[in-house]
């Protein structure tokens, strides 16, 4: 485990920019699928503090992990802008955009999500070898975090060699390997345990209070209800959650 | 703590599927080796005639009628004959216009059995008067004419300097070893005219064969011609100006020795051809696969903040470590065979052959490689590139 007063992510020392740190305006995405056209999302608004967790509930096919995407520029928006931290991310180039959400957007995704040929320690220290940041100390950090999800021990075992539960926590540390400042999470604990769920949760709370901004889509009730902000998508549209 | 730097992902991802990477470097080792043992040996025939038919000095070369066949193959091979004419010959050659030198030779085939070694060589007695064979090779590296009872011998033959050697019952010194040329010179002991008679008409008392040559016979007449002229009309005026006798020129030589080797490689050229072919095709179509099984793994990478150019990259140089690698081992495998199978090839196809210098070596090697690397980066272009043009977030879905 991390020491107390040591931070995970360093949000703070962080360049700070006033107005929401995820700013989308009337954004939409659609695909052609054959002749018809699926809007998955429709103009959809929606500013985001720093700092601010928020969860996203809705049934499948609402629209959320596209949602997700096109917040972390996985995918350009049909029309709208996505404003990261003031950057309107698609006047980027692709380098500056690969840079972006290198050292800023940290994924967690649905899926084991680990490479099969790297080690747990590698798979963690991924996203420091596609930054420019030296890297030279980022075996003690990707072994501080493996350490924060409870893995120390299995630092070098392959991903083949580890549960679904395990896999998830080692992806997970590889998401805040950068200090990201904004974590785009698409049902971390979809099908977990209750346990790994809770201590997953734990540590998402814990750099949430350390600054880190954080959209988080779910299924649980108990997960959705940690975030300070509840919305439910559907249809392509969000609607605020009042408890 | 080692750095997880493209090559070492590359080099990873290789591993995964490992028949597939083996069978890459299968087909791209069998087009680099083909093609260089085959450049190789072809190299190494024509060096061989030119380095040999250098030190024969000759343009025309004339023997008994009859003999041209094993006459070649003596000059070529080292393949021991013997056939004689009279010496009158020598003359009527010095006679033809657009000769400038005549020298005979004596060619005798013996069996030795000394203290060096067993088997069949050629014995050639030359004329020192009049020699450009070994005289001006003489001259460079003893610096003094053969003497009596002395012998200078190809690179072949067994024996150094000061040794003695046993021919008919005679007893020769060898007072130098020829450079190698590949050709026949090399499996030759050179001795005077004159010591080959003496050595003739002793062999009735000493020898236990008995050597049936008469003083005045001779086995080849060598020829240089005029600067002015050229050894295909010098040839021709033999023939019909000599008769009894037959008439080959140095160029006919080479001819002879291209031809021999025109079929093997216009065979070679064709397999090379289709084999460097199929890897390409083989390499674009695995890569296109393992684009197509990557997906999910490239959108991640870009999740991440790899950029586009990181996974172009990423996918040649996987392309690059395979082809590098089949070309190399290619290279080594290729090679081992020339060397190994090298007596079979040339005998069979009565071939001279004399390996390139190592300058050549190296640059075969290096062109070899870069062939392979290129093959490479061509055939997983189209791959690299669609790939690095993926949606991260279409990739990521499709992967799914
Ligand atoms: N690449 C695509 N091509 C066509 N339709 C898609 C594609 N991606 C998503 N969709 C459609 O968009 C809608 C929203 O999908 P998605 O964002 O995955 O929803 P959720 O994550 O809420 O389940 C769905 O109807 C889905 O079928
Ligand atoms: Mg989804």
């Amino acid at each position: 485990m991390a020491t107390e007063q040591e931070t995970i992510t360093n949000v703070e020392k962080a360049g700070e920019t006033e107005g929401p740190v995820i700013n989308l305006k009337d954004l939409s995405k659609t695909y052609k699928v054959g002749p018809n056209t699926v809007r998955a999302v429709e103009s959809l608004s929606l500013e985001i503090p720093r700092g601010q967790m928020v969860s996203i509930v809705g049934h499948s096919g609402s629209g959320k992990t596209t949602l997700l995407s096109l917040i972390g520029g996985l995918t350009k928006p049909s029309s709208g802008r996505v404003l990261l931290e003031g950057n309107n991310i698609w006047n980027l180039t692709d380098k500056e955009l690969s840079r972006l959400r290198n050292e800023r957007v940290g994924f967690a995704f649905q899926f084991a999500s680990l490479f099969p040929t790297l080690n747990a320690i590698d798979n963690v220290r991924l996203p420091a070898t596609f930054g420019n940041s030296g890297a030279a100390d980022d075996g003690n950090r990707a072994m501080d975090l493996l350490g924060l999800v409870g893995l120390k021990s299995r630092a070098h075992s392959y991903p083949a060699m580890l549960s679904g539960g395990e896999q998830r926590r080692v992806a997970l540390a590889r998401t805040l390997m950068n200090r990201p400042r904004i974590i785009l999470a698409d049902e971390p604990s979809g099908d977990l345990d209750e346990d790994t769920e809770a201590d997953i949760l734990e540590i998402f709370k814990r750099i949430n209070e350390e600054g880190v901004t954080i959209v988080i889509v779910t299924h649980s009730r108990a997960v959705a209800s940690q975030a300070q902000r509840m919305l439910r998508m559907h249809r392509g549209h969000l609607f605020e959650e009042l408890e | 703590m080692k750095r997880l730097g493209l090559l070492y992902l590359a080099a990873q991802n290789l591993k995964r599927k490992p028949f597939r990477s083996f069978v890459t470097i299968a087909i791209v080792g069998l087009a680099a080796g083909t093609l260089f043992s085959a450049t190789l040996l072809v190299k190494s025939v024509d060096r061989s005639l030119e380095v040999g038919l250098e030190r024969l000095g000759a343009d025309v070369m004339v023997m008994p009628e009859g003999s041209q066949e094993p006459g070649e193959a003596a000059l070529l091979t080292g393949s021991p004959t013997s056939f004689y004419m009279e010496e009158s010959v020598l003359d009527q050659v010095r006679a033809v216009p657009g000769v400038s030198q005549a020298s005979p030779q004596l060619f005798i085939e013996t069996l030795v059995s000394s203290q060096c070694c067993t088997g069949y060589l050629q014995l050639v007695g030359y004329e020192p008067a009049t020699d450009f064979v070994v005289e001006p090779w003489l001259r460079q590296n003893l610096n003094r004419p053969l003497e009596e009872d002395e012998v200078v011998v190809g690179s072949l033959i067994l024996a150094n300097k000061g040794e003695h050697v046993h021919f008919y019952g005679k007893d020769f010194s060898v007072a130098g070893v020829l450079d190698t040329t590949g050709m026949g010179a090399d499996e030759s002991v050179f001795l005077r005219l004159d010591d080959a008679y003496e050595m003739a008409v002793e062999s009735a008392a000493v020898a236990d064969d008995e050597l049936l040559i008469t003083p005045g016979q001779i086995s080849s007449v060598l020829v240089k011609i005029d600067r002015d002229t050229n050894s295909d009309l010098v040839a021709q005026r033999i023939r019909t100006g000599v008769a009894g006798v037959s008439v080959i020129t140095a160029d006919d030589l080479s001819r002879s020795v291209t031809d021999r080797i025109s079929g093997f490689k216009r065979g070679f050229i064709a397999l090379d051809a289709i084999v460097w072919v199929m890897s390409l095709l083989t390499i674009a179509a695995i890569f296109s696969m393992i684009v197509n099984e990557r997906q999910r793994e490239i959108g991640l990478i870009r999740a991440m903040g790899g950029t586009r150019n990181f996974i172009f990259r990423l996918m040649l140089a996987e392309a690059l470590l395979l082809t590098a690698i089949g070309g190399a081992a290619g290279v080594f495998l290729g090679g081992s065979a020339l060397f190994i199978f090298k007596t079979v090839i040339t005998s069979s196809l009565g071939i001279p052959y004399l390996w390139p210098p190592m300058w050549y070596f190296g640059s075969m090697i290096g062109g070899t490689l870069m062939l392979s690397v290129a093959t490479g980066a061509i055939a997983s272009l189209y791959p690299a590139l669609s790939s690095s043009r993926l949606e991260p977030y279409l990739a990521i879905r499709r992967g799914e």
